[in-house]
């Protein structure tokens, strides 16, 4: 079926807005990302959502000194630059609509589809590249991309994904993947199925570490039933699915980030849920588990940093 | 008992490794016994009298400020707490919380050497009798015995108390204990009064015992499980030796029944019972029950096979009788034939096939109250491995609570019994093998105390199905002692297999210590590349897959050697479940887990007491369905 429909879009002097009939996506140039993701006039976003690099230490990562050997990219999981940011409208490269060059456009521009990539530069040493691209299209999906530049002399790293904080904290979700938790050395055991999670668990590890991801997802469906909006006050369940685009990615959805996760040394520390953090992971290094006082994961579970890294996703209304 | 009885209790024995037991009953089988058939099919017998409950407490912070003549039959106990028993000193907040792993629990407060590490003159004395951290919990209990009990020979039982004991009864003197895990029995006979009588026990934190009890867990102390008192009737089973045996068949067998009566009494029959799972009667004697007798020496035709899968099990009943043909008492026992060994090609095989261990190391633990584990504890960990294809336990690093062989004997689970014995604080320094104040290596002085220790796991545990290896105990190096221990249980019992995993650490051992090449944590490269080479021993691993937090990943590479190598014969995953406590958090109020350092307690060793499948509220850690998956497979 041809879609006749196009999109609506905002050639703003700080962001590029893109939306149709209920949804409206304004990706930001200043703050380097995806500023708003609105759909059916719900806010999915608290800040924008950047590549992730880091995984909060496990009782093995600690005992083998992996942390220490790839500290590195706990920096570059909390601060990142954007170098550039690319415009292609119909699948043509514009010129990077800057005022005044934005003075060309009216208030009722289209287009069929619209995409915007990002190109951010690790704050480690040697720098490296990662390229997240979103794709708009008219029924309102949102196609993102992400590519991870590799680059010889980085150390390997804890996990890479794209993180995305959402300004509630979600009621459940459901995926389709994997029974429980897995990671890609404890997999085995997980039994593909649809499942529905209840509230954000946090696996209750004595010392608050990673924990909650779910390997080889097709899609997966968050519900949140609040907002920050203090003109809604409906408790009106509402979704966000993102869905595998070629293979399926593994993910976590907790209330918090590896760095508050990381912080901690009793599960009772922890802040108070009241965000929801959904990875969406290209590649997971494996948990181990031979020791926890030195044994390596083993090396096929390893992210080698100087690969590339390819993954991509679709987001759509839930 | 052919000791003489000692009537005073003395101080020093704390610091004396020579002395470990005075005035103990012998160990013996741990059959129960009843009045009646009816007393049987309730599980309740009126010969026991428990003494749980809430006794009178006082705790001392060291033995110089206890109160010495606390133990008198005269003395005033009215301004002594109230304290729960069975329970710790510590979760009745008396004393700190504290785990350490290797180390000692005086690390860093009190330097000590072993008695006769340093020397034969160093023999330790006031080490641990004037030892300024060595608490002391003192217990009176006020009992009146119940009708069933009186004009009957008596003993208390203490299933369970850490470290070292004393106890009299009405200001006698009683007996002196160590070996925390084993049960210890002390005539009350003779001390015995009409109405009201006074127990008194005091227990010390430490002893020599201690360099014996280093296991990597929550140091604790108190009277930590049951206490009883047990009467006996004029002629009495004290002990019991089921021997049943498995012919090349498999199919036919043989059944040796020995026993051993206390007492005597005129027309004093014992009348033996066997019977199959359906309840047909296998074979049957009446003997006369005087001393040392044997019940039964019978092959059997055709029996059933005990497993895993179908833990067959026969009933054994012994029915005393007095000359008028009533009944004495009764003992029931369930027991099972299989045949565990090692064959030609080097494979333990059961019942011919071999054996794949599919196992875990079990702590007891209850998130409340420590190593106060209740039935509903023990039977909810059974449930979970059968859930979970756990076809094996360890019981590290010490004995269990006397329920949960008999658990393993009904639910098919294979057994590894570990003796009350782990010291590697005195030869694992700072990552290195230094063990120059080793115990108990290769001194005299700690022979017997190691000894006693295997006597008193065999001579309790010995009729248990279940029990296919006896474990030496867990990391203590090896010498001459370990070596004493392990010719000890190959002598009284050539039908089980021995394992010890420390000997690796000091292999000219090997010949002479453990049936099996056993190793804790090998990488599969290192798995292999002993069997890849000449291998003497079959090969399992004592501890593997760490399950410390967010762990159990890559034990598909262990799985797959199942396949490759029939000498690879699987392992005992550490371990079954996290060792914390529940605790109402100080800010929020809500019920938290702590762990190891939580209490103040330093040195500590913190989150490394968690190592479960199990989080301590004994909810499964998400890594359980990737074992449920593998032991589901083999």
């Amino acid at each position: 079926m041809v879609n006749t429909k196009q999109l609506r879009v905002v050639y703003g002097d700080g962001t590029l807005g893109v939306g149709g009939d209920d949804f409206h996506y304004i990706f930001s140039y200043s703050r380097g990302g995806l500023e708003s993701l609105v759909i059916g006039g719900k806010e999915w976003l608290y800040r924008e959502p950047k590549p992730t690099f880091w995984r909060a230490t496990t009782d093995n990562d600690r005992g083998n000194g992996f942390s220490k050997k790839s500290i590195q990219w706990l920096g570059a999981d909390m601060f990142i630059d954007v170098k550039s940011i690319d415009i292609k409208v119909n699948g043509q490269l514009i010129e990077f609509p800057k005022p005044p060059l934005n003075n060309q456009y009216s208030d009722h521009e289209t287009a069929a589809q619209v995409e915007i990539s990002y190109h951010y530069q690790t704050l480690t040493i040697p720098q490296t590249t990662v390229d997240v691209t979103y794709s708009v299209t008219p029924d309102s999906a949102l196609q993102i991309k992400v590519h991870y530049a590799g680059k010889k002399g980085l150390p390997e790293l804890p996990v890479f994904g794209m993180r995305f904080i959402m300004p509630t904290k979600a009621v459940s979700y459901q995926y389709n993947g994997l029974s429980g938790e897995t990671y890609p050395d404890r997999m085995a055991g997980g039994i593909p199925g649809t499942y529905q999670v209840a509230g954000l668990p946090v696996t209750k590890y004595l010392v608050p570490e990673d924990n909650g991801v779910h390997m080889q997802t097709n899609w997966v469906t968050v519900t949140r039933q609040s907002t920050k909006d203090n003109s809604d006050a409906s408790t009106v369940p509402f979704s966000l699915k993102f869905e595998k685009l070629t293979g399926p990615f593994a993910f976590s959805a907790l209330p918090y980030t590896a760095e508050e996760l990381e912080n901690a040394t009793h599960i009772e520390e922890l802040p108070l849920p009241r965000r929801t953090v959904v990875s969406i992971l290209g590649a997971v290094r494996g948990v181990g588990g031979i020791d926890s006082w030195g044994a390596d994961v083993e090396p096929q579970y390893h992210i080698p940093a100087d690969q590339d890294i390819d993954f991509g996703f679709v987001i759509k209304r839930g | 008992m052919s000791q003489k009885t000692v009537t005073q209790a003395a101080l020093r024995w704390l610091d004396d490794p020579e002395v470990f037991r005075v005035n103990e009953i012998p160990a013996h089988s741990d059959h129960q016994f009843f009045k009646n058939q009816d007393e049987v099919n309730q599980h309740q017998s009126s010969f026991v009298q428990s003494l749980n409950g809430d006794w009178r407490f006082a705790y001392a912070q060291d033995p110089m400020s206890r109160q010495k003549d606390f133990y008198q039959a005269d003395f005033d106990s009215s301004n002594f707490d109230t304290i729960r028993v069975p329970g710790l000193i510590e979760f009745a907040g008396y004393h700190k919380i504290k785990y350490i792993n290797t180390l000692y629990p005086w690390e860093g407060k009190i330097f000590r050497r072993p008695a006769y590490t340093m020397g034969p003159d160093q023999d330790g004395a006031g080490m641990f009798s004037e030892g300024k951290d060595n608490h002391v919990g003192q217990y009176v209990k006020k009992f009146t015995l119940a009708p069933a009990l009186q004009h009957h020979q008596v003993r208390i039982r203490f299933e369970g108390v850490q470290t070292a004991m004393y106890a009299w009864l009405n200001g006698h003197f009683l007996g002196y204990a160590e070996d925390s895990f084993t049960p210890h029995e002390f005539d009350l006979t003779p001390y015995l009064v009409d109405g009201e009588n006074t127990l008194a026990v005091a227990v010390f934190n430490r002893s020599t015992a201690s360099f014996l009890e280093d296991q990597d867990m929550f140091r604790f102390f108190g009277i930590f499980r049951d206490v009883s008192l047990i009467a006996q009737p004029a002629v009495h089973l004290e002990d019991l030796s089921i021997k049943p045996t498995v012919n090349d068949d498999f199919q036919s067998g043989r059944l040796t029944v020995d026993a051993q009566f206390n007492g005597q009494q005129a027309g004093t029959v014992a009348h033996l019972n066997v019977t199959d799972a359906a309840g047909h009667q296998v074979y049957e004697s009446s003997q006369k029950a005087d001393g040392d007798v044997r019940l039964a020496d019978t092959p059997l035709e055709s029996i059933h096979l005990w497993d895993h899968d179908n833990p067959y099990l026969y009933q054994l009943t012994i029915t005393l009788t007095d000359q008028a043909g009533q009944p004495l008492e009764i003992v029931p026992y369930q027991f099972g034939f299989r045949r565990i060994e090692i064959n030609q090609a080097k494979v333990i095989t059961l019942n011919g096939q071999r054996l794949i261990i599919k196992g875990v190391n079990r702590h007891e633990w209850d998130a409340k109250s420590g190593r106060v584990v209740t039935m509903a504890d023990m039977q909810a960990d059974i449930a979970t491995f059968k859930k979970n294809h756990i076809n094996a336990v360890r019981t590290c690093h010490y004995p269990d609570h006397l329920a949960w062989y008999r658990l393993c004997d009904v639910n098919g689970i294979y057994m590894m019994a570990e003796n009350n014995l782990e010291s590697h604080g005195t030869w694992q320094k700072l990552g290195d093998v230094e063990p120059s104040d080793n115990v108990p290596g290769s001194l005299p002085q700690w022979r017997a105390a190691v000894l006693d220790r295997a006597k008193n796991n065999y001579e309790t545990f010995k009729n248990h199905t279940s029990i296919l290896f006896w474990s030496l105990g867990n990391e203590s190096y090896a010498g001459d002692d370990i070596e004493a221990m392990n010719q000890y249980y190959k002598q009284t019992d050539p039908s089980r297999l021995v394992h010890y995993e420390g000997v690796f650490h000091n292999p000219k051992y090997k010949a002479t210590i453990s049936d099996v090449e056993s190793r804790m944590y090998a990488t599969p490269t290192e798995i292999e590349d002993y069997l890849k080479h000449d291998p003497q021993k079959p090969f399992l691993l004592c501890e593997y897959m760490h399950d410390m937090g967010n762990s159990i990943g890559g034990m598909k590479s262990y799985m797959d050697l199942l396949d490759k190598y029939p000498m690879y014969q699987g392992g005992f995953i550490w371990d079954f479940i996290d060792q914390a406590i529940e605790v109402k958090d100080e800010v929020t109020g809500q019920k938290v887990l702590r762990y190891g350092g939580d209490f103040d307690d330093r040195v500590s060793d913190y989150e490394f007491s968690g190592d479960g499948l199990m989080f301590a509220d004994r909810t499964e850690k998400p890594a359980m369905q990737e074992v449920r998956y593998y032991y589901g497979k083999y």
